[in-house]
């Protein structure tokens, strides 16, 4: 698996051109009403996101995540836990030694719908959004700009990284290094693979902590952005409208108890 | 459905837990001592090689997962504040680039962050067998904050390896809550112990005067004496656990 693969299309859409905030609200909107308001709704909030796909002409690469990434576990996920869970009183069919009842059935399908909605929304929001629009967006509204910087650096650090593992592996391997036979080879083997590669990553720190420092990195002072992310009042009436769906929700759960 | 919701309560729980505590150390004026600029910067590369080594020990094909590392190294050369933000965005930006479904584990990552330091800041990372105990205090730590997890998000049974353990114990006739503990139980402290030993060999090839720049790099200074032969323990002691968890591991939990 390749690390430096980000799932951002770039693409013009409606769904693209919102402001980072407005499709982060959408997500948790999403994760809030199927995990804690209305859970018996979890497979009937799948529909939204389909169509929030769609509107976000990202729909090829969604189904696409889909298919390879989340159908394998969730399914695996679900035929285990159909099988496997305590049974309930109404048994639909026995394999072998195992039953399978009604209620586990009904209790796994509701949990995989969950982790559905959940993956799906993050997959969209990663779909139209780039890391470093997202970071750039939460700092100009007061996230403290040294978390912009860890993640938008590990996403620079990571695919040279990568690269320089693979150039590890390759050396040592034309050395003689087993990476493929008996297993205690390849436990062995791990050492003179990992330990280039971390030095080699830590020695780096201390030059970039003082190269950052150099540019005003602890400064307490305003910092101005280059890159400007638009925030309409489309966005904003989408973000109230949602944050009143799941207060609406937590209202109609609490009432009748 | 019961259970489930238990377990989202207790889920909560930790999650308000840790917000108060960070909340209270941010206003307290505990963290900001723990982040200096080499913190900051030293974070990406833990997150990196976390991540890194991860997907080396899966093209390995090895039976631990050794994708805490860089989170523990954090925790204990720059406090556990600082260890326990570098669990929680490494679980953050695996989440943007492998799989969405890393999301829900990040107080997990966070404890076992968190736990390395308080572990290091009272003195247990000096030494081989220190070490081995910090691992297993932090796999304790990650069992109890990962199960209520595993049972409200995924509902106890997960698309990993471990989950068949579950599936076993769940046959045997044991309670949802029990047989994921059991597993976690099980799993955790071989790939924990490893983990921990993995970091202070790499802390032990580190020159004094590197750490000595990092806001706790006292807390690795290892005890005076046989470097080299705790080194080798250490190692050696690595490749028995992952031994033991590759051939004693699948006859308890197997038929």
């Amino acid at each position: 698996m390749s690390l430096n693969r980000s799932f951002f299309v770039p693409t013009q859409s409606f769904f693209h051109s919102r402001n980072p905030l407005t499709k982060l609200t959408f997500v948790f909107t999403m994760i809030a009403l199927a995990f804690f308001t209305l859970p018996w709704m979890a497979p009937a909030l799948i529909l939204p996101i389909f169509v929030m796909g769609f509107i976000g002409k990202v729909q090829k690469q969604y189904l696409n995540v889909i298919a390879k990434l989340i159908l394998p576990t969730i399914t695996f996920m679900f035929i285990m836990q159909s099988v496997f869970l305590p049974d309930g009183p109404t048994i639909l069919f026995s394999i072998w030694r195992f039953d399978v009842s009604l209620e586990t059935v009904r209790s796994a399908f509701l949990t995989v719908s969950r982790i559905f909605v959940m993956i799906s929304s993050f997959t969209l929001l990663l779909l139209t959004t780039h890391p470093s629009e997202l970071m750039s967006d939460l700092t100009r509204r007061g996230l403290p700009g040294q978390f912009a910087y860890v993640i938008i650096s590990t996403l620079q650090i990571l695919p040279q990284m990568q690269a320089k593992a693979q150039t590890i592996i390759n050396a040592q391997r034309s050395r003689g290094l087993d990476t493929q036979s008996s297993f205690i080879r390849r436990a062995g083997s791990l050492i003179p693979l990992v330990g280039p590669l971390v030095f080699g990553s830590l020695v780096e720190v201390e030059e970039r902590a003082i190269a950052i420092e150099a540019r005003g990195f602890t400064s307490t002072h305003a910092k101005t952005s280059l890159h400007d992310v638009p925030d309409t009042s489309v966005d904003k009436a989408i973000r109230w409208l949602l944050v009143a769906l799941v207060i609406f929700t937590l209202i109609l759960k609490l009432w009748p108890s | 459905m019961e259970v489930i919701t238990q377990n989202a309560v207790y889920f909560v729980v930790v999650l308000v837990i840790m917000v108060a505590l960070f909340a209270w150390a941010y206003a307290t004026k505990r963290v900001q001592k723990d982040f200096s600029t080499m913190t900051w910067v030293l974070i990406p590369v833990a997150i990196a090689i976390n991540l890194t080594i991860g997907q080396i020990v899966l093209t390995l094909k090895l039976p631990v997962y050794l994708d805490s590392i860089g989170t523990v190294l954090v925790g204990v050369i720059c406090g556990p504040w600082a260890g326990a933000l570098t669990g929680a965005l490494s679980n953050i930006i695996a989440g943007i680039i492998l799989d969405p479904g890393w999301f829900p584990w990040f107080p997990v990552a966070a404890a076992i962050g968190a736990t390395a330091g308080v572990m290091a800041n009272i003195g247990f990372f000096k030494s081989w067998w220190k070490v081995a105990v910090t691992g297993f205090v932090i796999a304790v730590v990650a069992t109890i904050v990962g199960t209520p997890i595993s049972i409200a998000v995924f509902g106890g049974i997960s698309a990993s390896g471990s989950s068949i353990i579950t599936a076993f114990l769940l046959e045997t006739g044991k309670s949802l809550l029990a047989a994921v503990l059991t597993t976690n139980f099980i799993a955790e402290p071989t790939d924990k112990i490893a983990t921990s030993l993995l970091a202070f060999a790499i802390i032990d090839g580190l020159s004094s005067r590197y750490l000595a720049r990092f806001p706790r790099g006292e807390n690795a200074a290892i005890e005076k004496g046989q470097q080299r032969i705790q080194l080798i323990i250490a190692l050696v002691v690595v490749v028995l656990l992952v031994l033991f968890a590759i051939f004693i591991l699948p006859r308890i939990t197997g038929s």
